[in-house]
């Protein structure tokens, strides 16, 4: 039994101990139980050519106790078109021991072993004893009814998978009781309530129309209910929905009678599966659906999948690319278990039967390497049982021919058997720009250096990343290790997927310049013309957007894509017939009234993002400010006196640079306990001052009630950790404001802080201004100016402290040393506590601080192999709506959809129809009058608006003045008298909308324009 | 920042149609070389204590509108218990009731409508929510105080200088209309039913209906399609038009809803009105206007709920009598 030797000091590892910095993301995925379970479980995989290697690595990076490899078969040429650990020096040697180092590199956490064997040696039932999962990949189904036999009795979780051509396939048996302890990954929901009906039904009523989002057959359990006790903390009770606001939780008449308040939360309850035997399971198979527009594909897939392996134990080889002779052969087969099956589907699956394709392996690794972690953790739902994909779609327009297949002992071969050589050079040639190199882009150039994209003569792919490696991303951004640290993402990534196929040495141009405006410079005309489309891999929002215009204005197609948790989308955007990415854009995560933040918060996200704002507000701005002041000579009178709170602003900088700037850490964690005093009990009183608990609103109501929850004043107890942990994070961040040094010496803090003597605080009431109508009104001034410049009579000349700055905080979430989480977990914990909210940890606040995306390789590696899937069809200019396929998937359900992509929306002016793919062109620089009047006569159109970029060059309600000089001028002139800025050198068009109306005075959309400069 | 075409088309759009037909009191200011550089000016509204003074609010558009709200935010200080101390107004329509199809225009309808009736069930600024709620008196000199501070420059801004919609238009087809000239005020006792919210505009805002209990009438719908407001949108999917008013109504928890009142005369249902969030079933706005569909309506239930609750009576005889004198 061999073994990474690296590895050997690092077996030992405690169990319990997860690295919560490298597997940050995916803990926000999995969660520590699961993850814990995950790290006694160990997983043997069989057959380590692309697809293996594949979930190997997936799992690899996942964190399992172990990882087993077995393939004692040898590497051929024709392995090299998907298993990118193994090289062409490789050829020849054992495939599990030739690529076990590279597998090994990938964790240092997670020990790999290579079970040997001889050549031709098949797995047997005594290699696989000891192991929690047993995965058999591209194994005969004679083999795994003899695996599965002695699994399914001793109480093994057995996967199977494999993957032909444009094909794959997979199942499940994870024993006849498997328990899953969360089956959709979801966060339990919660709500408060406003009623709960005595009787028979127990009707509960949500309170302000807040959906509940319950489904039949959920329970919840209730908390802080007011009369109706019995519930508080009760066994989980079985919900019937009656509405979107109500629902019924059974038999409440013997309860005591609902008062008010309370809060319902969801419980999961475990969902035990019953797995049958893959003998059993043949002859009546259960079938995930994983395209609806396919639905009797499974059941033909199914005997076809088996007539594949009977083919190759009588003939002991696979079905010849595109031959006739053997498909007719396999098709028979499969007739004679199910004369139903679709032929043309056999067929295809026959002819392909030898083709190996990157993107197929990386959609089943993704999925079945998430199966290995539910069958370790019970964490999901796992598939049951059998899952079959396709994406025909995916050959090209023209078919291959016979002869076109053959293999030429090339390392494209498997790619070749699908698609003909013909194809293949177009694969060679095509010009793509993957924009991202992090998680999906680290898998894209993996899939493609595999495919061999942009490998020709003509062929390039442009990659750009701004960033640089840090820790978490090692997790699933396989190409990087721990050397690559702090080294720009796509200079790695290029060098590393080069390495794995050397045709594509010098084909890869990776750069560091992020897309946006400040760079069309060099992302300009001749770039984009010289790229044949754009892949995204981006992790925000507005780059999506950026990259979409972009791609519409130069027509070329884009795929799209994003991951988040177990959930995945691609979509794809082809010139002249679908939408584009803007067309249809989720609507963002609805944001928090602020009056909630900032005296009512109900729950922990509200003390988060008070407790993240807090961050800022004093250990980042004030800090910021006084730099400004200290270094723009015109900071008073310029950026302060727009604020609107100058005041308050130079009273600030007063205090952060002469009143209260210390001189040692001891007047840190002074200041410190006097912030704790302000923020959690002054502030708390002053609030209860203005609204005392009896409160009642004007229709009588208690005003605390409902989502209002009563604050409750804290007082300080330096034994309290969370009191303390304030003190120090906050104490550490206000020394590192000054450049003191901090210290994290409890009984320090404890002893200063329990002797700072803490100025009596008296609630205000001063807002009771007695005026009359009487009383003469305060001229009309431009507001505290007085006030303003008597202050900063206080603050001492910026040339009196030349070269004095202070350190804002940056904030940085993912260092554990910085105070910065911790601070904002104390923060936010404490209010929760003023608030009677339940605290949360440091890790969920981190999270929720940090908008961290959950994040795992699982997910990231499938969503890629969607989108290569559809990049086939973009390199062979697809055309049709049809062709094409958007994507949508869940790995926890596990949940597959997919969907034609929209049409381009069509508008007209006049009798002209048109999409957003279309636009005027002008050349030659015109005047605004030209353009006006070329509508005015062509169109008939009027002109009542033009803007470029974010001028509004010209209107119908402009002074006629000024219309005439801009009706005149020279486009160019137009848009830098307007703008106040030059055009850039490059500029070589400009582009503008206009707002036109018709002949009778409606308002027309016409496409925008284009203007040559 | 990059703001994609249709946005800014969007913008374009909204900013041509405010400039050419604003609503009553409300205006903006666009600066040629940043389009996206808007400043509304919201003129006080007559019968309150911000009469005579006119607020600007700023907006910032992120790239992710209008899927998400812009940001805004008072540039004019105001003492009003929903707008903080640095300007922040709180208002679900910019947050969690935001809806891509709302814009300039709506916002600035809704703050308006926020300085007609505050709500300080959800204050910022907890002493002017409870100086609202304890002493109406007190809260109107403070903010009047204030406006005449900070709010009221020596002449009116020269955008009020071009007329608003309504002004301009021919007689809108219901009341709306009147209330636009302070001069052509109503008699306290039409009985103008104008089911209120936020969509409706401003002007019809102030016509203050007092009949207690007239249905949601097609007039009052009528007067809110010949809105000038381009991005109002309404549920429409319910034939009859009160009850798509309802849908509306209910769709949107702003707290800014309104019971009927007299011209100048608020009555004291707005405050009452601003406790959805905490009412009992049956006593909130939106379940109480479901099952009222049909029948009295918005005001109808109003005017139950009022009746019931008596507590409010007093404070609300104070706050009548205060900005009688106003």
């Amino acid at each position: 039994m061999a073994e990474s030797s690296s590895l050997v000091s690092k077996m030992d590892i405690d169990e319990a101990a997860i690295d919560e910095g490298l597997y940050s993301r995916q803990l926000y995925v999995l969660g520590h139980e699961a993850m814990k379970k995950m790290a006694t479980s160990n997983v043997l995989i069989v057959g380590m050519k692309g697809l293996g290697v594949e979930i190997a690595k997936n799992v690899a990076l996942a964190g399992v106790k172990s990882v087993t490899i077995y393939d004692p078969d040898l590497v051929t040429i024709q392995d090299l078109s998907s298993q990118f650990f193994l090289r062409a020096e490789d050829i020849g040697k054992p495939r599990a021991a030739a690529m076990l180092p590279r597998l090994a590199e990938l964790n240092t956490y997670v020990p790999v072993h290579d079970l040997g064997g001889r050549q031709g040696d098949e797995i047997t039932i005594d290699l696989i004893r000891g192991f929690h999962v047993v995965v058999l990949c591209g194994v005969p189904y004679k083999k795994q009814l003899e695996i599965n036999n002695w699994t399914h009795e001793n109480g093994v979780h057995f996967i199977s998978a494999e993957t032909r051509g444009l094909f794959g396939a997979t199942f499940n048996d994870f024993g006849p009781k498997f328990t899953c302890v969360d089956p959709t990954g979801e966060q339990p929901l919660t709500g408060m309530i406003v009623s709960i009906e005595k009787g028979k039904e127990g009707v509960v009523t949500c309170l302000d129309e807040t959906r509940h989002g319950l489904e039949d057959g959920d329970f919840v359990t209730f908390t802080e209910v007011q009369g109706t006790t019995e519930l508080n903390g009760c066994e989980p009770r079985k919900v019937t929905v009656k509405g979107p606001y109500t629902f019924s939780i059974g038999d409440t008449s013997g309860l005591s009678d609902y008062k008010a308040g309370g809060i319902f939360t969801q419980v999961k309850m475990p969902k035990i599966l019953d797995y049958k035997p893959l003998r059993d399971s043949l002859q009546g198979p259960e079938f995930l659906i994983t395209d609806f527009a396919k639905f009797d594909r499974p059941a033909t897939l199914h005997v076809g999948f088996q007539a594949l392996s009977e083919f190759h134990s009588r003939y002991n080889r696979s079905p010849r690319p595109r031959n006739g002779e053997d498909a007719a052969a396999v098709v028979a087969l499969a007739k004679e278990l199910d004369a139903d099956a679709d032929e043309k589907v056999l067929t295809e699956l026959a002819y392909q039967a030898s083709g190996d394709l990157a993107p197929m392996n990386a959609v089943l690794g993704g999925f079945v390497a998430q199966e290995v972690l539910k069958a370790c953790s019970a964490k999901f739902h796992p598939n049951f049982q059998h899952m079959y994909f396709d994406s025909l779609e995916s050959l090209p327009n023209t078919l291959p021919i016979e002869e076109e297949c053959q293999p030429i002992g090339s390392r494209y071969d498997g790619q070749i058997a699908v698609f003909g050589r013909t194809f293949q050079e177009k694969i060679a040639n095509h010009r793509q720009f993957l924009v991202g190199s992090g998680a999906i882009g680290c898998e894209m150039l993996k899939n493609w250096s595999l495919m061999g994209v942009g490998s020709g003569p003509n062929g390039i792919i442009h990659v750009t990343d701004l960033d640089t490696i840090e820790k978490s991303n090692l997790n699933r951004q396989f190409l990087f290790r721990a050397k690559d640290l702090g080294k720009f993402k796509a200079e790695v990534a290029a060098v590393a997927v080069a390495e794995m196929n050397p045709d594509l040495s010098g084909k890869i141009l990776a750069k560091q310049e992020p897309v946006g405006p400040a760079t069309e410079n060099v992302y300009d005309e001749s770039f984009f013309d010289d790229i044949d489309g754009v892949t995204n891999a981006l992790d925000n929002v507005k780059a999506r957007l950026y990259m979409d215009q972009r791609c519409v204005f130069y027509r070329k197609p884009l795929l799209e894509s994003g991951t988040l948790g177990t959930k995945g989308n691609t979509q794809v955007v082809i010139p002249d017939l679908t939408e584009s990415y803007a067309s249809s854009q989720d609507p963002p995560e609805k944001e928090t009234p602020s009056c909630t933040i900032k005296n009512f918060p109900n729950a922990i996200n509200h003390t988060i993002e008070w407790s993240r704002t807090q961050f800022d507000n004093l250990f980042v701005k004030p800090a910021q400010a006084a730099n400004a002041y200290l270094s723009e000579p015109n900071y008073l009178e310029s950026t302060l006196k727009y604020s609107g709170q100058q005041k308050e602003q130079i009273d600030q900088i007063v205090s952060f640079l002469v009143t209260n700037k210390p001189l040692t850490f001891e007047e840190c964690i002074v200041w410190a306990r006097l912030q704790f005093e302000r923020d959690y009990n002054n502030d708390i009183r002053q609030l209860l001052f203005s609204l005392p608990k009896d409160a009642v609103t004007s229709t009588g109501q208690p005003f605390w009630s409902g989502p209002k929850r009563a604050p409750e004043p804290l007082v300080f107890n330096s034994n309290d950790p969370t009191h303390l942990d304030y003190i120090i994070a906050a104490a550490n961040l206000h020394a590192f404001n000054y450049g003191l040094r901090g210290d994290t010496n409890s009984a320090l803090f404890r002893k200063v802080a329990d002797s700072v003597i803490v100025p009596e605080f008296t609630p205000k009431s001063g807002v009771k201004v007695q005026i009359s109508d009487n009383d003469p009104v305060p001229q009309n001034t431009s507001g505290g100016d007085e006030d303003a410049e008597d202050l900063t009579k206080n603050l001492p000349s910026p040339s009196s402290l030349a070269g004095y700055r202070l350190n804002p905080c940056d904030f940085e979430k993912d260092d554990d040393a910085n105070h910065h989480i911790d601070f904002i977990t104390a923060a936010s914990n404490l209010r929760a506590i003023n608030y009677s909210i339940n605290p949360a940890d440091r890790h969920t606040t981190k999270q929720i601080a940090g908008k961290i995306i959950p994040a795992i390789a699982t997910t990231t590696s499938l969503v890629t192999g969607l989108v290569c899937l559809e990049l086939y069809k973009v390199i062979d200019k697809k055309n049709k709506l049809e062709d094409y396929k958007n994507g949508f998937v869940n790995l926890a359900l596990p949940f597959f959809g997919f969907s034609e992509p929209i049409a381009a929306k069509k508008a007209t002016y006049g009798s002209v129809e048109w999409t957003l793919w279309d636009r005027f062109e002008f050349k030659n620089d015109p005047t605004l009058e030209d353009i006006v009047g070329y509508f005015r006569k062509e169109h008939n159109l009027t002109i009542t608006m033009v803007s470029q970029g974010v001028s509004m060059l010209w209107n119908s309600w402009l002074g006629k003045k000024k219309s005439q000089e801009r009706l005149a001028m020279k486009f160019s002139h137009l848009v830098e008298h307007v703008s106040k800025k030059p055009i850039p050198p490059h500029a070589k068009h400009l582009i503008v909308e206009i707002m036109v109306t018709d002949d009778t005075d409606e308002d027309v959309e016409v496409p925008f324009i284009v203007v040559r400069i | 920042m990059s703001v994609s075409p249709a946005v800014l088309r969007r913008v374009m759009r909204e900013l041509n149609e405010l400039e050419n037909n604003p609503p009553e009191g409300i205006r903006v200011q666009t600066v040629d070389e940043d389009m996206l550089d808007v400043t509304g000016i919201i003129e006080g509204p007559e019968g309150t204590p911000y009469a005579g003074g006119y607020f600007r609010v700023k907006f910032k558009f992120t790239e992710e509108f209008p899927a998400a709200p812009p940001k805004c935010w008072f540039a004019t200080k105001i003492f009003h218990p929903n707008v903080g101390g640095n300007g922040e107004i709180c208002v679900n329509t910019l947050k969690k009731d935001w809806k891509s199809t709302y814009g300039i225009g709506h916002i600035l309808v809704t703050v308006k409508c926020l300085l007609i009736y505050p709500n300080p069930e959800s204050a910022l600024d907890e002493e002017a929510g409870k100086l609202l709620l304890e002493d109406y008196q007190s809260y109107c000199d403070r903010a009047k105080l204030i406006t005449s501070v900070h709010a009221t420059p020596r002449t009116k801004p020269v955008e009020f200088n071009k007329p608003s919609s309504v002004d301009a238009e021919s007689p809108a087809p219901s009341s709306s209309k009147d209330t636009s000239s302070k001069a052509a005020s109503p008699s306290a006792d039409t009985a103008t039913p104008v089911a209120s919210t936020s969509r409706l505009p401003a002007t019809s805002l102030a016509t203050l209906p007092t009949s207690l209990s007239a249905p949601t009438s097609i007039s009052s719908t009528a007067s809110m399609t010949s809105l000038s407001v381009p991005t109002i949108s309404r549920k429409s999917a319910s034939p009859a038009p009160q009850m798509s008013l309802k849908a509306s109504l209910t769709s949107e928890k702003e707290g800014l809803t309104m019971g009927p009142q007299k011209e100048r005369h608020p009555s004291p249902s707005p405050l009452g009105t601003a406790d959805a969030n905490v009412g009992k079933p049956g006593m909130g706005v939106g379940l109480g206007m479901a099952s009222t569909a049909g029948m009295g309506g918005v005001t109808g239930t109003k005017a139950v709920k009022r009746a019931a609750t008596g507590s409010g009576a007093t404070n609300a005889e104070k706050r009548k009598k205060a900005l009688k004198r106003l």
